[in-house]
């Protein structure tokens, strides 16, 4: 693990377990109903000041605390457009199914990639520390899963790749170095070759 | 010191509870609309009645010590008052007036009216109307603007103090007219008609008052605050202001209940688990020690992780076949899986007691009060309730520990 | 549609003894302009003692009665260079020496505003997150998750 990634994590845990001190609160404003104050934003009083934690531009997560409810909003590692690709689609997947997570949000803040409501009923029906450690969890895993599926995803374009050229290789009188990194130096590096590739290719 | 007593009412929250008199039964609402009553079965408690009258959710049960009679509130904005019958526990309507949850309960020392805090920004204060046989409210309105999350009665049976969601705590007369003798002057004020406001503080830091507490003799009132402080105040006299406001700010979370134990020490307990006492008097305050095992004290007051974690997805994290078809699905691989592709597992976390909290309350504790008291009049045993559904009775005095850490104290 | 117009005006907030976010807090007594020219007096203040080397002091200063509320942006923000500045400018091995030395509000006033350089990441702040994360695990170390807590419930923003 990086050296900043830890004391982010750490800071992350200590913010949220200040904030996950919930009780529970009846609405001001609506009769007989329960609602996490964080979200319908009516008593000025039942809210808390909302805090940013920071690694750098790209990776924050933003904990809105109120007296019954928190929200707290993650914005995950995007380097390349793959990633960014893999992170909605991720997101998206576990949104999609947010009921089964029980206190992920349907949808998350504007400028976060995804959002927890966590009220006090939650923290009421789970042990706190355990909600706390959960989120770490998530934290520290979105990234490892990310890297993780565009290795593979790059492992198995290059699976593609050798799969279809050994194929085209049948017709080839020369034998080709599958060792190669990706198809773009591929391309580069045999260039006099793929007139004869399309030629064959147009044979078969 | 003797070690706490432990039992487990229930697997949610407890969100209201009070004993009865003799302490050989107990009244909780496990967060439901309904309350419990338990009678003691030697380390056991065994249901025996239960009270269900409200729609939703109870927020405060109490218990009248001396006239038996239970009232509950609730968040469907109503109150009931309980007198043991042959037939059982009867309810009788409370007209509170009010358009909110009902959020707190308190009898008075006299038990003559109670005080029932809302989220309509009042106070009701209530009597019984024998004319109409029930129990009628006088409001009390002003300054609050916010919903009243605390209440406690003075020693004298007319004062009562309230702490709201906005960061206020109000002293005001709760003197009904026609109900009782006129009250005398005290050291809160000298002109007490019914909803007179006495004296105003504000938490330190803006933090919600979950809790306020007269001492024993009525002359200070604590409070404790979402700003993780406490607050002692004592008052000096009517239209003065207070003699001391002694703010004490913690490095761990907030507290949501207190009790005096003396006119000299608070047990105070919430988000943290564990019961603290204070110590201290007009001076200053400080913490003597907690409650919980002493043990533990050698825990970092910063949250540390909790319980080791495993890799993978459950106890497939290592497995050899999962691993070959997640490398199939994930990569498009066939036969066995590439070393190192596959999160490596650092032991599967065994189901033990790693996982929970070294303290005796495994979630916060929502309520302290006093349990018993010795001769002298002081408490010697509370008892608290919390989020776990737990009830645990604590020794407060007798400990070795406590005078010497007192006398080591820094005040 | 214009006859239910109405129907969108929150009722709520015209009345008499509705709660504003402004009640919260007692307003600074030094008024707008005091606060003002008391940020700048700090300001050079802490660069002086900053060029001296004295980064205790230089805290201690600036964390002393900072501006809070509404309308005093300038002030907040000079405030809130000069303590990042002297954040910037700490070896990290001095720095729980010097946490052990401050106030408990003054604490409380720097956890605030670590939250606040956090915040700003991205907008143009030259201070990394690593030196802020830095210091927000040293002073949790010391003042507890307590101090965050009143972070979060005081009113008067930083």
């Amino acid at each position: 693990m990086s050296n900043t990634l830890r004391p982010y994590l750490n800071a992350v845990r200590a913010t949220l377990t200040a904030a996950l001190t919930l009780e529970n609160f009846s609405s001001q404003v609506v009769e007989r109903h329960n609602k996490p104050e964080v979200e319908v934003q009516t008593s000025p009083e039942a809210l808390l000041k909302p805090l940013i934690v920071s690694r750098n531009e790209s990776e924050r997560v933003l904990i809105e605390p109120s007296v019954n409810a928190i929200r707290l909003s993650i914005s995950i590692k995007q380097a390349d457009e793959i990633e960014k690709i893999l992170c909605h689609k991720f997101t998206r997947f576990m949104m999609m199914r947010a009921e089964g997570f029980v206190i992920l949000r349907r949808k998350p803040i504007p400028g976060y990639d995804i959002s927890f409501l966590i009220t006090n009923f939650h923290s009421e029906s789970m042990l706190k520390h355990k909600l706390v450690d959960f989120i770490i969890q998530f934290m520290e895993d979105v990234d490892k899963e990310i890297s993780e599926m565009k290795l593979s995803l790059n492992a198995r374009a290059r699976i593609v790749a050798e799969s279809y050229l050994s194929t085209v290789s049948a017709f080839s009188t020369r034998e080709y170095d599958y060792n190669l990194a990706n198809l773009t130096n591929l391309a580069r590096v045999r260039k006099p070759r793929l007139d004869v590739i399309s030629g064959h290719s147009k044979l078969g | 010191m003797s070690a706490p007593e432990v039992f487990q009412l229930s697997l949610g929250p407890l969100t209201g509870i009070a004993f009865s008199p003799d302490r050989s039964q107990v009244c909780v609402c496990p967060n439901s609309n309904e309350a419990r009553i338990y009678t003691r079965n030697g380390d056991s408690w065994d249901l025996t009645d239960t009270l269900a009258e409200h729609d939703k959710l109870i927020t405060a049960i109490a218990w009248g010590p001396n006239t038996n009679r239970i009232v509950t509130c609730s968040q469907d904005r109503n109150a009931y008052v309980w007198t043991q019958t042959e037939q059982g526990w009867k309810p009788a309507l409370v007209i509170l007036k009010i358009n909110r949850a009902a959020t707190s309960v308190k009898w008075s020392p006299a038990e003559n009216k109670f005080a029932v805090g809302s989220g309509s920004r009042v106070i009701a204060i209530c009597s019984f109307d024998e004319e109409n046989n029930w129990w009628t409210a006088r409001q009390i309105k002003k300054p609050l603007r916010s919903t009243v999350l605390s209440l406690d009665w003075h020693p004298n049976n007319y004062l009562v103090a309230a702490g709201t969601a906005d960061g206020k705590v109000y002293v005001y007369s709760g003197y009904i007219k026609g109900l009782e003798a006129k009250p005398e002057a005290n050291i809160w004020g000298d002109k007490l008609p019914t909803g007179h406001l006495l004296a105003e503080f504000r938490s330190p830091n803006g933090g919600w008052v979950h809790d306020v507490a007269f001492s024993p003799s009525g002359d200070a009132l604590a409070f404790v605050a979402h700003d993780s402080s406490i607050n002692i105040i004592y008052a000096s006299g009517p239209n003065e202001p207070p003699a001391a406001h002694i703010v004490v700010k913690l490095p761990s979370l907030p507290f949501t209940s207190l009790t005096w134990t003396s006119e000299s020490s608070i047990v105070a307990a919430g988000h943290d688990c564990q019961p603290i006492l204070f110590s201290g008097s007009h001076e200053g305050w400080a913490i003597s020690r907690s409650l919980d095992d002493p043990s533990s004290t050698a825990k970092p007051l910063t949250p540390t992780a909790t319980g080791a974690r495993a890799g993978g997805v459950g106890r497939l994290g290592n497995n050899e076949a999962f691993n070959m078809f997640k490398a199939a699905d994930s990569k498009g691989q066939r036969g066995t899986p590439q070393p190192g592709a596959t999160p490596t597992s650092a032991g599967l976390t065994p189901v033990g007691s790693d996982g929970l909290l070294l303290t005796v309350h495994q979630n916060t504790i929502t309520h302290v009060e006093a349990y018993e008291w010795n001769q002298s009049g002081e408490v010697s045993k509370i008892f608290t309730a919390g989020r776990d559904g737990r009830l645990v009775v604590w020794s407060v005095t007798g400990g070795k520990g406590l005078t010497g850490r007192m006398a080591g104290l820094q005040v | 549609m214009a006859e239910y117009a109405f129907r969108k005006i929150n009722i709520d907030a015209l009345e008499e003894d509705v709660l504003l976010p402004s009640d919260l807090y007692d307003p600074d007594p030094r008024g707008p302009d005091g606060v003002l020219s008391d940020a700048q007096a700090k300001s050079t203040e802490v660069r002086n003692l900053i060029s001296r080397g004295d980064i205790p002091g230089a805290l201690n200063a600036i964390l002393t009665d900072p501006p809070y509320g509404e309308g005093v942006d300038e002030a907040k923000n000079l405030t809130k260079n000069a303590l990042l500045l002297i954040l910037n400018s700490t070896r990290a091995s001095e720095i729980p020496a010097i946490l052990k030395s401050l106030g408990q509000e003054q604490q409380d006033h720097l956890m605030a505003y670590i939250y606040k350089g956090m915040a700003a990441i991205g907008q143009g702040s030259d201070v990394t997150g690593s030196v802020l994360l830095n210091w927000h695990s040293q002073l949790t170390e010391v003042a507890g998750v307590g101090c965050i807590v009143r972070v979060m419930t005081d009113r008067r923003t930083l």
